[in-house]
């Protein structure tokens, strides 16, 4: 079948797919620990029988049973080997039972397990893995493929790139998505469909994931940029616990209710996932002839994707910023760490430029001497760790634009292919291939054309190849050629006339803002202004620096002025939030916080200067303590126990205070006063074998703050030393943590120790297995959390004065 | 017993309100004015991305479940009644492990040090959140591939240290998972290192209608 003819099946119809088969042939005894594609192949006559039913309930694409027959998989029973020959024979199988009314499709899924760099298999690994896959179905006769159950958009590309290096039969696609639309690995519906759709899936979809209802807005979200049909093929419903066993419980009638809603979303094609059966199919073939599918859209956007997230682009759309920054010429810092391979300053320009508003990243690895292919696919998978937005891949190097494109997993831009013969040939047939955008330089081989109607004859001449390949105008930034106004001349005049011309005849397009002013002071003026110009011109998308204020604000109000930022919404938005910021940097004489509530609310920036402040004013430091400081920390702490505040605010709360009582410090000392930390004395450790100390850190810091003397001697301390530390320190409590109950054993070592060594010190514990019982014990007094270790601390030293008063 | 897995620089969504539930934060009742959202949301951040979750997981083969105990086809006896109880459906148990590395921890270690305990509280939190996010993906992950086999994951899971499962059940795990391979070592107190790890076991249960 060509895909011609694929296509035309849609044209006037809901073509009608297969429901499960896998659990139809556990029920025909298909035993649930065997390799199901070897059973099948042994057992041709169950699979037929479930097969012939569902043709006969009007399946007209039936998927052979292969799901799990890739190599990588079939490695797992040791049937590697038998991946050809097993493929093969199960779409002859399929073949049989299709009988001619209904299209057989070749079925392959994940090898279940994730790709480089979430898991271990390598990208040409997986392609490798599906292509003897795909060779069997191939030989088995298939008409088309399907491509279905994915949860990662690499490994998808991966079985797509397979099937397209070996045939150019149809390939349908389906993705599994979760709850939150998206699939486990990140991807959202809509980026799905723009990889693949580009890649070269001649309909792309959903299956399994739940039920048919979340599907209906999957499909709401994919339809208005699928240029290809979709394909909607849900479980019927969620698995549950019924009567102590686990089901699938949506019944037919409640199923099929849905079929006129997914095709009302888009649905082209119709089918069923875990869980369904024949009937279930017999009844949504009978709904489906009442019902006209939507054709699939002519979208006119340009449309980039990593594999988190899409960018559109249009001239009327707000201007994609493109950022400029991965890119070594001029930078020697960013050429030392290419050639050192050090990625991490790559991730923080992609990051820099994603914080300052650039939605793609111009990638480019061009260092002299380097192995470009090698460091650009390194750089593409260090910037899409460190951010989702999409890249341009900037590289005159085929192989390195290959390597690169291969391996990145969304839809790319290719910067870029000009009418030079060389990269015609070379390059233009690499985006053609993996489906990606690419920048259309009006050059050719006899250099930079100075006119505009040069130009555009260029545009026409790489548009036409282009064209050849199936690309269409919106697969194209057509690059206006910036060059430098330095030498006088008419150049920046020149290049608007080609954004004007490709605006006017439906093209997006780009331009490198920075080469106008080169050669001129003040370059930033220049390139500012002729931004400004561009836009006016319909420029979609610009390479620029997003670090520059300037050149971001003009692209923002040109936004505005062109109505590209519908009602200045965005403007308004990001203005807004600027100005406030503005405002509140402004406002030198905004009310200092007074001490105290500086410790309520937790300003350890502030509290220096408000404590400074009342020193100035004559107040003693014993005052700021006694008046300011312990209200403060004592209003904290009721306000944590009445759960207003929660643990991070009673902790900044106690780090302002320690700040406050480290400015105090001095003028205690030369005043001689009490200053706090004269309520008692406590050493605090975690036990010996236990590591974890957070929460015994938070103790001793709350301790400090409410006028306890804490020694602290951290985390896995033995017995005997807690106790000569208590002994040496004349402590009043000794405080012990223990997370687990594998080293809580050792607290009552240690208040068996204390007895022993005739220590008064009261014993204290805490931690997420204790409990007031335990601690009873032994003798010792159990806190649940830090605020009520304070407390305890108080009560118990209060206790001991009554003793010794007594 | 199927060869282990190991996934690695996985993003899980994580549940923020999960995290603010560790840290004791109550809605309704506890107030947050707009600088301390800005921190928790900044650290919360942070805490991702100091989490390069690694992640594995294994099939083991179930040879008999009694009332207490559990016996693993390799002759591994797993103890515990509610485990016991968890598993008493399945042929089937997948080991599970998810760990968030050590450099989250050394940040927490390190703002300790420099008087910034109410930050490090935070990251503390959301990298126990991210971790255990990172079994809730494998949990996702596999039950994606079981579906098509008429199998399903049980709904629930049990990590040593929780319910009746002793920690020291831990080595078990840490032995059958082989979690050095994924930087992870055990204490002789069956503590994990780096210490936002953890293990866990979950069984697999035919779907049957």
């Amino acid at each position: 079948m060509t895909r011609q003819e694929f296509r035309a099946l849609f044209s006037n119809r809901v073509v009608i797919l297969d429901g499960a088969t896998g659990t139809q042939l556990i029920k025909s005894g298909m035993p649930v620990e065997t390799c199901p594609e070897k059973w099948a192949a042994e057992n041709p006559e169950a699979l037929i029988a479930v097969q012939k039913n569902y043709v006969e309930s009007g399946t007209r694409i039936l998927y052979t049973f292969t799901m799990g027959g890739n190599a990588i998989k079939l490695a797992e029973y040791g049937l590697r080997d038998q991946t050809r020959e097993l493929n093969r024979r199960l779409a002859e199988i399929t073949k049989e039972a299709a009988a001619g009314k209904a299209l057989v499709a070749g079925d392959i899924s994940s090898c279940g397990m994730l790709l480089e760099p979430y898991g271990e298999v390598g990208f040409e690994e997986s392609v490798e893995g599906y292509k003897e896959q795909v060779r069997g179905l191939l030989e088995g006769g298939v008409d088309l493929f399907v491509i279905e159950t994915m949860l990662d958009i690499q490994e998808t590309r991966a079985a797509l790139i397979a099937i397209r290096e070996l045939c150019d039969l149809p390939v349908m696609v389906t993705m599994t998505f979760e709850d939150g639309m998206r699939t486990l690995m990140g991807t959202d519906p809509v980026t799905a469909l723009v990889t693949l759709q580009s890649l070269g899936a001649d309909a792309v979809g959903c299956n399994c994931s739940s039920g048919p209802a979340e599907m209906v807005d999957i499909l709401k979200a994919m339809k208005p940029y699928a240029r290809v049909p979709l394909i909607a093929k849900p479980n019927a419903g969620k698995p549950r616990l019924v009567d102590g066993k686990t089901v699938f419980n949506m019944d037919v009638e409640t199923f099929c209710s849905y079929a006129p809603l997914l095709i009302e979303a888009g649905a082209n094609a119709l089918g069923g996932c875990c869980g369904t059966a024949p009937e279930y199919i017999r009844k949504l073939s009978r709904l489906a002839q009442n019902f006209s599918p939507q054709k699939p859209a002519k979208p006119i956007l340009g449309m980039v994707s990593s594999n988190r997230q899409t960018v559109f682009i249009h001239q009327e759309l707000p201007l994609t910023v493109i950022g400029e920054r991965l890119n070594p010429t001029g930078k020697k810092f960013l050429r030392e760490a290419l050639v050192q391979n050090n990625m991490d300053k790559v991730a923080q320009l992609a990051r820099e430029q994603m914080e300052a508003g650039a939605a793609l990243l111009d990638v480019n690895a061009g260092v002299p001497g380097i192995d470009e292919p090698r460091v650009l696919v390194n750089m593409v998978r260090a910037v899409l760790d460190a951010v989702p937005l999409p890249l341009c891949l900037d590289s005159s190097n085929p192989e390195a634009l290959e390597a690169a494109l291969r391996i990145y997993p969304g839809r790319a831009v290719i910067n870029s292919v000009s009418g030079e013969k060389v990269k015609m040939e070379k390059i233009l047939p690499l985006a053609a291939k993996y489906g990606a955008m690419f920048i259309l330089l009006p050059i050719d081989d006899n250099g930079v054309p100075e006119t505009a109607e040069e130009r555009i004859r260029i545009i026409g001449k790489v548009y036409e190849a282009a064209r050849v390949y199936g690309m269409e105008k919106e697969d194209i930034l057509v690059d206006g050629v910036v060059m430098t106004v330095a030498t006088g001349g008419q150049a920046a005049g020149e290049t608007l006339k080609v954004l004007r011309w490709c605006t006017e005849n439906g093209f997006n397009t780009v331009v490198g803002l920075s080469n106008v002013s080169f050669g001129l002071p003040a370059r930033e003026n220049i390139n500012a202004a002729f931004l400004a110009m561009a836009v006016a011109n319909g420029l979609s998308t610009a390479i620029l620096n997003p670090n520059s204020q300037q050149l971001m604000d003009i692209k923002r109000a040109s936004d505005v002025l062109r109505a590209r930022d519908v009602d200045a919404q965005e403007y308004i938005r990001h203005y807004s939030t600027v100005e406030a910021k503005g405002v509140q940097a402004a406002q030198p004489a905004k009310a200092k916080p007074s001490v105290y509530d500086a410790v309520l609310k937790g300003m350890s920036d502030e509290i220096t200067d408000a404590v400074l402040t009342d020193l100035d004013k004559g107040i003693s430091p014993q005052d700021i303590i006694d008046n300011s400081l312990i209200p403060a920390i004592q209003k904290v702490g009721t306000l944590y126990e009445e759960k207003k505040y929660f643990l991070p605010q009673l902790i900044k709360g106690a780090e302002a205070m320690q700040k406050a009582m480290e400015v105090l410090g001095p003028y205690l000392e030369r005043d001689a006063v009490a200053g706090i930390g004269k309520k008692g004395r406590i050493v605090i450790a975690t036990v010996k074998g236990d590591i974890h100390d957070i929460g015994k850190n938070i103790v001793a810091l709350l301790l400090r703050n409410y006028g306890f003397e804490v020694l602290d001697l951290g985390k896995d301390v033995p017995a005997d030393r807690i106790i000569q530390a208590a002994k040496d320190n004349n402590a009043d409590i000794i405080a012990l943590s223990a997370l687990m109950t594998t080293t809580m054993v050792e607290m009552p070592k240690v208040a068996r120790m204390a007895s022993e060594a005739g220590l008064e010190a009261r014993i204290m514990v805490g931690g997420a297995v204790l409990d007031e019982e335990y601690a009873a014990s032994f003798g010792a007094y159990y806190s649940k959390d830090a605020y009520s270790a304070v407390k305890l601390a108080e009560s118990l030293v209060q206790d001991t004065e009554s003793n010794r008063q007594k | 017993m199927e060869s282990i897995k190991v996934l690695q620089g996985i993003r899980p969504s994580y549940n923020r309100n999960l995290i603010l539930s560790r840290l004791g934060y109550k809605r309704g009742t506890t107030g947050l004015d707009e600088d301390f959202r800005k921190l928790l949301d900044d650290t919360i951040q942070r805490a991702v991305s100091l989490c390069p979750l690694v992640l594995a997981y294994r099939m083991v083969g179930i040879e008999a479940c009694a009332e207490n105990s559990v016996k693993l086809e390799e002759g591994t006896v797993l103890s515990g009644k509610g485990l016991s109880m968890l598993l008493s459906q399945s042929q089937q148990a997948v080991l599970m492990a998810s760990t968030a590395g050590p450099r989250i921890m050394e940040e927490i270690r390190n703002l300790m040090d420099n008087g910034r305990t109410s930050e490090a509280v935070i990251l503390d939190a959301a990298a126990s959140e991210i971790a255990d996010a990172g079994l809730d993906f494998l949990m996702d992950y596999i039950g994606t591939f079981l579906r098509r086999r008429g199998k399903a994951l049980t709904r629930h899971r049990f990590s040593p240290g929780y319910g009746d499962v002793g920690i020291e059940q831990q080595a078990h795990l840490a032995r059958l998972l082989e979690i050095d391979r994924l930087g992870v070592t055990l204490t002789e107190t069956y503590m994990l290192i780096p210490e936002k790890s953890v293990l866990a076991v979950a069984g697999i249960i035919e779907i049957t209608g």
